[in-house]
Formats: structure tokens, sequence, C-alpha cells
């Protein structure tokens, strides 16, 4: 395990607070002054549709009448559907995501997918994080990109998911990424006990530790992440002003938190948002229309914010989900776990339009749409031309990729 | 390498002692721990291997079974398949799922219950090694709390015993059979699932057979499924194939024992599980000698578990430098062992978010192939749920009528001592101890000497979660 050169000969993992100014004074000096390298300075936004989000609802192929025909009482009626062009259009609920498609901000890729699809929730959506579908992999393909990206190592916020618990898709092996599911109330209890608080982090290092341990090293820098991070943290974005107004919803305070990341510049290059759950095995139409246009008033609000600040040309936003469903309804107005769905990318870099091949529901595997596009091209296409890495080390092999970025 | 394996003549100490508690079993109390060190180790080890009967310990109280209940009809393979109309067929596993849910957090709740409380430490801690190592999640593929349970229960019935026979049953289990898809495998449509992760994950690993080895077992194992009538095991002859089979050098009619005998017959097996043992009681990266000798024994002993882990736990090298502290505890070994530490009696159902948030949830682990342990602990997230877990046990009711921290000293250095050798067995740094005591002491605020009873409480509890905030206590 690499380790900083800060952190070696330190044996306490209490934190070091002589130290802690000039620590991260190095470690935001470096995002900002380092800004011309490829890729530098931008963000991915990854936003986890979770429980599989019923693909032909949200981008709706008005135009093949065999829509209408798996879907007597869930198909939209194509009056409804936000018209992209005779064939396809978005799900009625996204009027907000409708105009910045308009505006040339996003990118639809059709037909999404991987060979021998799972149908498990678990396992389709640890293959979607892992990049793995033929094996069990520990770390994460955002994970594996924060390793091999030269980050400055001494930046705690190189990465953040705004969740309750880390998504697999942001494990690493040499960097940790803090899990963030709101600013308030985030970080150690025992901070509110001022005595506490100043006897945690005013441990000093000693050197003569009565045991060894090869995880030693290891357990003392989580602990100084887990103090210094958590407290510093509130204090480097406080300072962020907007006039932005977001959605009371989940998703939209999540991405209110991910745009006051951005504008603080604290070097951070992965976000990950959550929103959910998709799993409309029942009534499908209210929970999914309700879920879509949350998801599609957020966006706009978050893409508003970013560029009141200047930072829109420098967040590109990707979105996944486990599965799509099932082609035909099933008989309580709702879809079963399916395969292949469309998804979004979205703002900086993104050539707006439509990618891949609309789905033919005249070939189905068994009631499912067949995939047209690996997912790990996409994810190719993210990390060479946005994120300016080599995609084959962090997928275990060579995809194409696709148009949809600049 | 030779003398790794050799009895262990060293000093015998409490901190060996609490050493030997943290691996086989989750801790011990300040007691246990007193009183496996006025033992031989010897004995001490034997008192964990030899251990009483637990049958009279109470059994779960909601273990949701929708068969028996008569909620949802059986049907071979495929439970939940049902003569209903779709509506009401998705009603009702919605219900199933609720019910199955509560009834899985009662079982989770009870089990940590039982690590805790557990005249049998070495017991459910190998119950607990057999769950992280056979996995299979609750619910999904219609795993029902009952199925959960009766898998608890086969891995603690065979906890020291022979790992080839558990082996064997696990491929019988009903959980096991419908998790890794064995149940729906017929002679027509062989599903290799089952037959790829028992190789891989359970007995092998990679590279210790082939594609077609996987597939001439898969189809050994075909018509090993649930009876629809029992919601049990049953070898249906009707859908087995019985052709011959080419399975690791050796043709024959072949059935799913046969797979196992024949599994078990390769030097890797023995291999497999030494270094997997290794890893959970001793460290990681064994040494290829030490992993050699460890695999050696398990044939001698024909793969029964107890002389085999009697003469590891009695061993040099367990009680080596190399092996002191060098893994990291799981989150379940962290939050059981919190609550021995201070002798507290009843698990707080709280507890449970804290698992969830530190990444150990029980009967849900993660992927067929388990926790990954190690650093995979090593989070920010999942730390600031363990420091904010010991945060909240410290200042717990219970902490503050039940456990000894009521009745350490007034005095600052002895208070600090007492802290720094129960919490710790003294594995602390000298400035780090010095940090305690001045923490006690009062530094910037109110004098030890002008607290009251009350508030010295309060001031102890606080240097308690201090003491369990050091590095060590991340350690096992």
């Amino acid at each position: 395990m690499k380790r900083s050169k800060f952190l070696l000969g330190t044996v306490s993992g209490l934190t070091i607070v002589a130290n802690a100014d000039h620590f991260f004074a190095k470690a935001l000096a470096e995002p900002l002054l380092g800004g011309s390298a490829a890729g530098a300075n931008r963000v991915l936004v990854l936003i986890n549709l979770q429980g599989g989000n019923d693909g032909l609802n949200c981008v709706v192929p008005h135009g093949d009448d065999a829509y209408y025909r798996y879907r007597p009482t869930l198909g939209i009626p194509k009056s409804n559907v936000l018209q992209i062009n005779e064939r396809i259009g978005l799900n009625p609920a996204m009027k907000s995501f409708k105009a910045l498609y308009d505006k040339g901000s996003v990118a639809i890729v059709q037909g999404v997918g991987y060979p021998d699809p799972d149908h498990s929730h678990f396992r389709s959506t640890e293959i979607w994080q892992t990049a793995a579908p033929d094996r069990y992999e520990h770390t994460g393909w955002l994970g594996r990109y924060l390793d091999e990206a030269n980050l400055p190592k001494n930046n705690l916020f190189n990465g953040i998911a705004i969740s309750q618990v880390l998504p697999e898709a942001l494990v690493a092996r040499n960097t940790d990424v803090p899990a963030v599911p709101q600013i308030n109330g985030y970080g150690l209890i025992s901070d509110r006990n001022r005595a506490a608080r100043s006897a945690y982090s005013s441990i000093v290092e000693d050197t003569r530790m009565p045991f060894r341990s090869p995880y030693l090293s290891h357990v003392m820098e989580i602990e100084d992440h887990a103090q210094k991070g958590s407290e510093e943290l509130p204090k480097l974005i406080a300072g962020y002003k907007t006039n932005a107004s977001y959605p009371a919803s989940p998703i939209g305070r999540s991405l209110a938190l991910a745009a006051q990341i951005v504008g603080s510049n604290i070097g951070t290059r992965v976000l990950y948002v959550q929103h959910g759950s998709f799993d409309t095995h029942v009534n499908q139409k209210g929970t999914q229309d309700r879920l879509l246009g949350e998801f599609s008033d957020a966006i706009a609000a978050f893409y508003n914010d970013l560029a009141a600040h200047g930072n829109d040309g420098r967040v590109l936003t990707l979105t996944f989900s486990e599965f799509g469903r099932r082609v035909g309804e099933n008989a309580s107005r709702g879809t079963d776990h399916g395969e292949a769905s469309p998804l979004f990318m979205i703002g900086g870099g993104v050539k707006g339009g439509i990618y891949g091949s609309n789905p033919d529901l005249t070939r189905l595997n068994m009631g499912n749409l067949g995939f047209t596009t690996d997912f790990r091209s996409v994810y190719a296409t993210v990390l060479e031309r946005w994120l300016g890495r080599p995609s084959a080390p962090i997928l275990s092999g060579n995809f194409s990729t696709i148009a949809a970025l600049t | 390498m030779a003398t790794a394996l050799a009895p262990y003549n060293g000093p015998w100490n409490q901190r060996l002692a609490a050493h030997l508690l943290r691996r086989a079993g989750f801790g011990g109390t300040p007691d246990e721990i007193a009183r496996l060190a006025g033992m031989r180790v010897g004995d001490a080890v034997e008192s964990l291997i030899h251990f009483p009967s637990t049958d009279a310990l109470p059994p779960p109280d909601n273990v949701f079974d929708p068969y028996s209940a008569g909620i949802l009809p059986l049907a071979r393979g495929r439970p939940g398949a049902m003569m209903m109309d779709q509506t009401s067929r998705q009603q009702v596993l919605m219900d199933v799922r609720r019910r199955s849910r509560e009834s899985i957090i009662s079982l989770q709740q009870w089990w940590l219950q039982r690590m805790l409380t557990t005249p049998a430490p070495l017991q459910e801690k190998m119950t607990f090694y057999f769950h992280g190592h056979f996995t299979t999640a609750a619910i999904q593929k219609g795993v029902w709390p009952s199925y959960v349970y009766q898998q608890n229960q086969l891995f603690r019935n065979y906890a020291l015993g022979n790992l080839r026979e558990l082996t064997r049953n696990v491929s019988k289990d009903p959980g096991m059979l419908l998790y890794l898809d064995n149940a729906t495998s017929v002679k027509a449509h062989p599903n290799e699932n089952y037959a790829r992760e028992l190789m891989e994950l359970f007995t092998l690993g990679h590279g210790n057979y082939t594609e077609q080895d996987i597939r001439e077992s898969a189809r050994a194992f075909t018509g090993w499924t649930i009876d629809r009538r029992t919601g049990q095991f049953m070898d249906a002859a009707r859908i087995h194939d019985d052709d011959p089979k080419h399975f690791l050098g050796r043709t024959g009619n072949f059935t799913g024992d046969d797979i196992v005998n024949t599994i078990f017959e390769q030097p890797a097996a023995s291999r497999f599980f030494a270094n997997s043992l290794l890893s959970f009681f001793v460290y990681n990266d064994p040494e290829p000698a030490l992993v050699n000798s460890v695999a050696s024994l398990l044939r001698k002993n024909n793969f029964n578990l107890a002389p085999v882990l009697s003469r590891l736990f009695r061993s040099n090298v367990f009680y080596s430098d190399r092996a002191y502290r060098a893994l990291v505890k799981s989150p379940v070994e962290f939050v059981v062992g919190s609550y021995k530490l201070f002798g507290l009696k009843q698990i707080d159902p709280a507890a449970q978010r804290g698992l969830v948030q530190m990444g150990q949830v029980l009967f849900y682990p993660p992927n067929v192939a388990g926790w990954p342990g190690g650093s995979a602990w090593l989070t920010t997230q999942m730390m600031i749920a363990r420091e904010n877990f010991a945060t909240a046990l410290t200042n717990s009711p219970a902490m503050a009528t039940s456990s000894w921290l009521t009745t350490v000293p007034m005095n600052a250095p002895q208070a600090t001592r007492d802290l720094i050798r129960t919490i710790l067995q003294n594995d602390a740094s000298g400035a780090a101890i010095a940090k305690v005591q001045n923490y006690l002491n009062g530094v910037n605020t109110s004098a030890l000497g002008m607290l009251s009873g009350e508030n010295y409480q309060e001031r102890v509890r606080g240097a308690a979660y201090l003491t369990m905030a050091m590095p060590a206590y991340q350690l096992n």
C-alpha cells in the first residue's frame, strides 16, 4: 500500500493539528496550480438511477406501434410525449430536461448493456459499478481511475460520494473517498464535545508503538482522514454563494451540494449521486413520473447553478441504472426486471443528440431488449475524452469510444 | 516454518489471552480474559475447542417461512411461481418481502446477541467464518428467512466438524440451491453457477480446474433441487443427468457427492482451506510453507477442524509478533467485541444501523465472494461510523449502569492505566496515553478534583471513547 510521504513516520492516527493548515494549503494549491493538463479541473458527476429505470417510458419510442402493443396501459400517448423526432421523445415529466436537450447539452445513448445480463439488482448493480461483468472485482471503475490519475494524494476530496455508504464505483485501492450524505451532521459525533475533540486531535505521533501490524499506517491514515476531512469539508465549501433554487427533493439537495463542492474548487474530480428507487413492479406510472420529474428539475437547477458560476463547461454528468425493464408490461401496471436501456450524458463536453441504435422491439430476447452499446464503451468515452486517461487498464480491455463528447 | 506450528511456550498473560479471545471468538470481557490468562495456554485453547452444549440457548423468535405460513405455494426450484393472477401475485410477493425483511432484522439481532453471550464463542466465530465463505444472501432468489436460519444452523452444527461433509451438505442446502441456481438446473439445461463457485470460491481457487470440469460437474449436480411438498432438498432422478462425466481426471457416472469428494482429494483443496483459515485467524498472505504445513495438517486429520484449529491456536505462529494485531476488525467483530469489552449483556438494536454504515450486514454479503475484509474496511465513511458507534456506546444508558466503567477510580493516572489496559491491552503509544490522562485531568476545563461524581463519570466515558479511537482498537 503506497502511502504519502506526509504519513510516513506518523504513528498516532489521531490528528496532528499543528500540521493541518499547512497540509490543506498544500493539498488545495496543487490542483489549482496544475490547471493546464488534459482533463484538469474537469468534474464527472455520476448519477445512479437505482432500482432499474424503465428506459422505454423514459426515452419513449412513440413512433413504434409495437411499443403501444407491449404497453396497453403504460404506453405514453404520442401526444403527451416530449418529442425529439418522429421516432422517439422524452417522458412528459421531463420538461426541464427536454429544454436542456434542445440547447444541445444532452446526449442520449440508446441500448446500453452488457453480455449475459444478470437480472438481480445486486449483481447487476455490482457489474455496472465495477465494470466487471465476468468476474468479482473489489474496486470500482472510478476508484481505479482515482488510483491511476496522478491526482494529489494528499487531497482528501479527489472523489466524494454524496451518499450514506460508499458506492462500489468509488472503491479504490489507494484512494480514500469520503461518503457525505449531507453536510449538516457529517462527521464525528465526538467533535460536538469540545474537550474530547481537542484531545482526539492533539494526540501526537510516537513511533514507539508496542506492536507492529501491516495495517497500522493505513488505519492511522484513515482515522486521520475521517477526523480532518469531516472537520474541514464543511469549512472549505462554506464560502460558496448561490442564488440557484433547487427542488426540495433528495436529488435536488444532493446536486445542490455537488454544485457547492464543484464551485469551491477543492480539487474534486468525481462526484456520485443516488436517485430512486425505480424498481416499479406495481403501478409504475406514478412512481416513475415523479422520479423522472425530480431528476429533470434537479438537473436543470444544477446546470443553472453551475452556469451562474462559470462551471457548467467543466462538469459532465453521466447517468446509469442497473438494467432497464421488461418490454411487455405486467398485470400490475408495472414492469419487471429487464436488460438494455438508454443513459444520459449532460453538460460539459457533450455533443447533444441521439447515439447508438434505437430499441428494436421486433427482436426481443425472452421479452427483453438486447444491448447495442456496451456500457464499457460509455465508460471508455468518459475516461478518455473527458477525464483524459487511457481506459484499457481501468476497464481491463479495449472498448471503442462513442462520439458523444467533443 | 518447522517450528511455526509447534506449541507456544513463551510467556502467557492477559494480552495474549485477549488476542486468543478476539481471534477464536468476538473478544472477551475483562473477567473472561483474566480467567483464560490464569490457565495454561493449552487448557485455555481446549476450553474454546471443547465447548459446552449450546442447545439450551434461546432460538430466534421470528423465522418467517412463507410456505408453512401458507402464503406462498411451493413449486420445485422456483418458490413463488404461483397459480394466482398477476396483480394478487405482486401484492402477495410484496407482503412476503416486507415480512421477510422484518424477520431478517430479527435474525440479525438474535445472532449478534448470541455472539455476545454464547458460552461457545468459537462455535459462533466459525459460523461467522462459514457465512462469509459459503455465502448466501437473504431474500433475493427466494432465500426466505427460514432458509437463512437453516443454513446458519448448518454452519453452527459443523463449526468444528468435517469440512468435506459440510461442503456436501452446503451443496444440498435449500438457501444455497436457490442462491446459486442449482435448484433449477436440469439435465437438458445444466446451470453452471453452483459448480463454478463451488470450485472457484469455496474449495479450490481459480486455476485448479478447467472450464470443462465446471461443465461436467454442473451435469453431476443436476437434479439436486427443492421438494415442492416439503420445501427441502431432494434428489430428483428424473432431471438428473445420468450419463458419464469426466471430472478432474476421472470418468464415471458422478453425483454431486462424488464431485465434492473428488474435490477434497485434490491437494489444492487442503491448501485453499489452509490459506483461508490462516488469513481469517492468523494473518494475511501467509507464507507458502506455512500454508503447506496447515494443508498437510488438514489432510492428516481428514479435514476435521477441531484438531487443526486446536493446533493452530496453541502454535508459535499464532502468538508471533507477525500475527499480533495483524488483522483489521470486521464491523461485526468491532461491534460485538465492544459490548463484550464493557461487560454489557444486551446488543442495542440501534447497533444494526451502525453496522450498515460500517459496511457489514449479516445475511447480506456483498456478493458470492463474501466480505473482502482487510483494507476494504478502511474507508473514511466506515471509520466515521465506527467512531460514532463508540461515542454512542460509551454514552449509552447501559454504560452508566452496567459496565465496569462506573468503577474506574477517581484518579487520573490510575483511571488512564485501567482504560488503556482493559480496552487496548496496553497497545498504545506513551504520548497517546499521556493525552488520555490530560483529558481526564481536564486541561483547559474543570480539573478532575473539581468534578462532581456525575461529571467525573462523563469525563471517564469520554476518555473511554478516546481510547477506543486509538489505532490498535481497529485491529484484531
